[in-house]
């Protein structure tokens, strides 16, 4: 291979046609990365950008702060929740429209729309839904006789907190349906019929054939959606902006207050950091199943 | 489901959940079309009993509507020709091309992929305030390529490794040069999944909200996804038939892609990296 002029030749070629590629990584997304880090040490006054080197200061202030810690919380109660009914409900709705129902295909398009429809037109929606006067949810649970008074469901805990956790699982849970979907198609008629034959009833051979042919797909799935739950701002930004008070503030939200609200940058990176060594494991994780099935796939 | 009562049933179960998931955004079009009056009746109306459309008409000429839908279609479609252009050539040379740092770049892609904005955004901002080019859609397009480059090679590359080696060593040896191959042989091959990556390219860029909010601070470069939001933080009174007019009108392009280009939509997905 080395000593071919040809092959030479080629992997120049190679090289250059990869090369804005490489550029543009190294100054939006390498160097921010870095600078990231390098802005974490210092104490910055956003409107001035000045600020002093105060070394792992930040970070001795984050790891005494009640706020960041509650923030941390909240975001890993908002991932747990919210992942939890997009699986069940994702599993759920795929399961339904694998099967023959009339018009399949406008129901999947109608299932899949939350998911690409923009996350401020979501918002908005759900505002008006949610709104405590004129809002269809307190007016349909009055109806049903569930309230006796309509709810604040943005304004108040534990509303706040149920609300942005139901909207994320609306919004997400097609991500899954899609997913799994795909999945569904590829498992084998014949694994069924042979268990119908055995007389396994429709529960059994869902726990004993479907469940097991989806665990791959589940396992990459989850693992993505937690990332991205994780990092969520959009969707609570824009339904509660972290309140009542901190109630539903998320690591992602305490960055963006740090640095435009309270005007301090550099806790503000210091709080980005610790956020992303957080999701290092999953990310680690995740980049190790992917490379697993890149090599089986090769085989 | 073997009797057909049970399949009615099973039916009719299944388009309920299907018409409750829909019902917000079912909503929001019924909504958009009542006259203001009628938002405020207890208990609510289902069908609108009169039609309107004097929402969409105000939103039009009254409010900063269309320059921000322009400058959303500016946005979506510059980050998308200069990523899906970009990833093209980057994908091209991951798949094909042997030369040392291949597979650890391969990996930093879809590292890059997984980064949350939040980290990147405050020394991204300092960067465009330094160069002096914040509150533009240029800096805008910048941002977006932090997310959409990644996402795009990942795709493209998924796409080009179903294409078969034999393909363009067939060109070769009929003495094509590597270049002639890659726009005769792999682009043709290659199109579906470009046009894939696109759509999605464009979604993104269109959906984008915490970029813009950070970055761009006048009405000259404002997007939809802000400049919306201003619409409700600024006004006195929030008048809900005119954010949903809004909200529709914004959902138009994604409503357009599903209506005809679905199917991009979803083969795009089996490649993104959720084979399992």
């Amino acid at each position: 291979m080395s000593g071919n002029p040809l092959d030479k030749r080629y992997a120049v070629l190679g090289a250059m046609l990869i090369a804005p590629t490489v550029l543009i990584f190294c100054a939006v997304i390498i160097y921010p990365l870095v600078s990231a880090l390098y802005l974490s040490l210092f104490t910055i006054f956003t409107p001035t950008l000045r600020g002093n080197f105060i070394g792992l200061g930040n970070y001795a202030y984050l790891a005494n702060s009640p706020e960041f810690w509650r923030s941390l919380w909240n975001t890993l109660l908002w991932t747990v929740c919210t992942l939890t009914l997009q699986i069940v409900f994702g599993v759920a709705a795929a399961l339904m429209l694998h099967q023959n129902i009339v018009f399949r295909s406008l129901a999947r398009s109608l299932i899949l729309f939350p998911y690409f429809v923009s996350t401020v037109v979501a918002v908005l929606v759900w505002r008006w839904l949610f709104n405590d006067l004129y809002g269809v949810m307190n007016h349909l649970m009055l109806m049903a006789g569930l309230i006796k008074m309509p709810l604040d469901w943005l304004g108040s805990m534990p509303n706040a907190m149920i609300s942005i956790i139901l909207v994320g699982a609306w919004k997400y849970f097609p991500f899954v349906v899609i997913a799994v979907l795909a999945r569904l198609q590829t498992i084998p008629d014949a694994l069924y019929e042979a268990a119908k034959i055995d007389g396994a009833g429709a529960w059994s051979r869902f726990v004993d054939i479907t469940l097991p042919q989806l665990r791959d797909v589940l396992v990459v799935v989850v693992l993505l959606r937690a990332i991205w739950d994780f990092k969520e701002f959009d969707l609570i930004y824009l339904l509660t902006g972290g309140g009542p008070i901190i109630a539903t503030q998320t690591l992602p939200l305490m960055v963006y207050k740090d640095a435009f609200g309270l005007n301090d940058m550099g806790r503000a990176s210091a709080v980005a950091v610790s956020m992303m060594l957080v999701m290092l494991s999953f990310m680690v994780l995740y980049l190790k199943l992917a490379g697993r099935g890149e090599r089986e796939s090769q085989r | 489901m073997k009797t057909l009562a049970g399949r009615i049933a099973f039916n009719l179960f299944a388009w309920t959940v299907v018409l409750v998931t829909a019902f917000p955004l079912i909503w929001m079009i019924l909504t958009s079309v009542k006259p203001q009056f009628e938002l405020f009746r207890i208990p609510p109306t289902f069908w609108p009993e009169q039609i309107t459309f004097e929402h969409y008409t105000r939103l039009i000429y009254e409010t900063p509507f269309l320059k921000y839908m322009r400058n959303s279609l500016i946005l979506g479609f510059t980050t998308t020709i200069v990523v899906v252009v970009v990833a093209t050539l980057g994908a091209h040379s991951l798949v094909r091309f042997r030369y040392p740092g291949r597979e650890r770049l391969a990996q930093m892609v879809l590292f890059t992929y997984l980064l949350p904005s939040v980290v990147l955004i405050l020394p991204l901002y300092l960067m465009m305030v330094w160069l002096g080019i914040a509150n533009t859609i240029f800096s805008l397009v910048i941002a977006y390529t932090t997310f959409a480059l990644p996402y795009a090679l990942w795709l493209l590359r998924s796409f080009m490794q179903g294409i078969p080696d034999d393909l363009e060593a067939a060109a070769l040896v009929d003495g094509a040069t590597r270049m002639e191959a890659f726009v005769d042989v792999i682009l043709p091959q290659a199109l579906p999944g470009i046009i894939s990556t696109s759509l999605f390219t464009f979604i993104l860029a269109w959906n984008e909200y915490l970029y813009a909010l950070v970055l761009v601070n006048t009405d000259e470069a404002r997007p939809l996804t802000t400049g919306v939001m201003s619409m409700l933080v600024s006004a006195f009174n929030i008048e809900w038939s005119l954010l949903m007019a809004a909200s529709v009108m914004m959902s138009l392009p994604l409503i357009i892609i599903f209506a005809f280009l679905q199917k991009y939509l979803t083969r795009g997905f089996g490649a993104g990296g959720v084979k399992g």
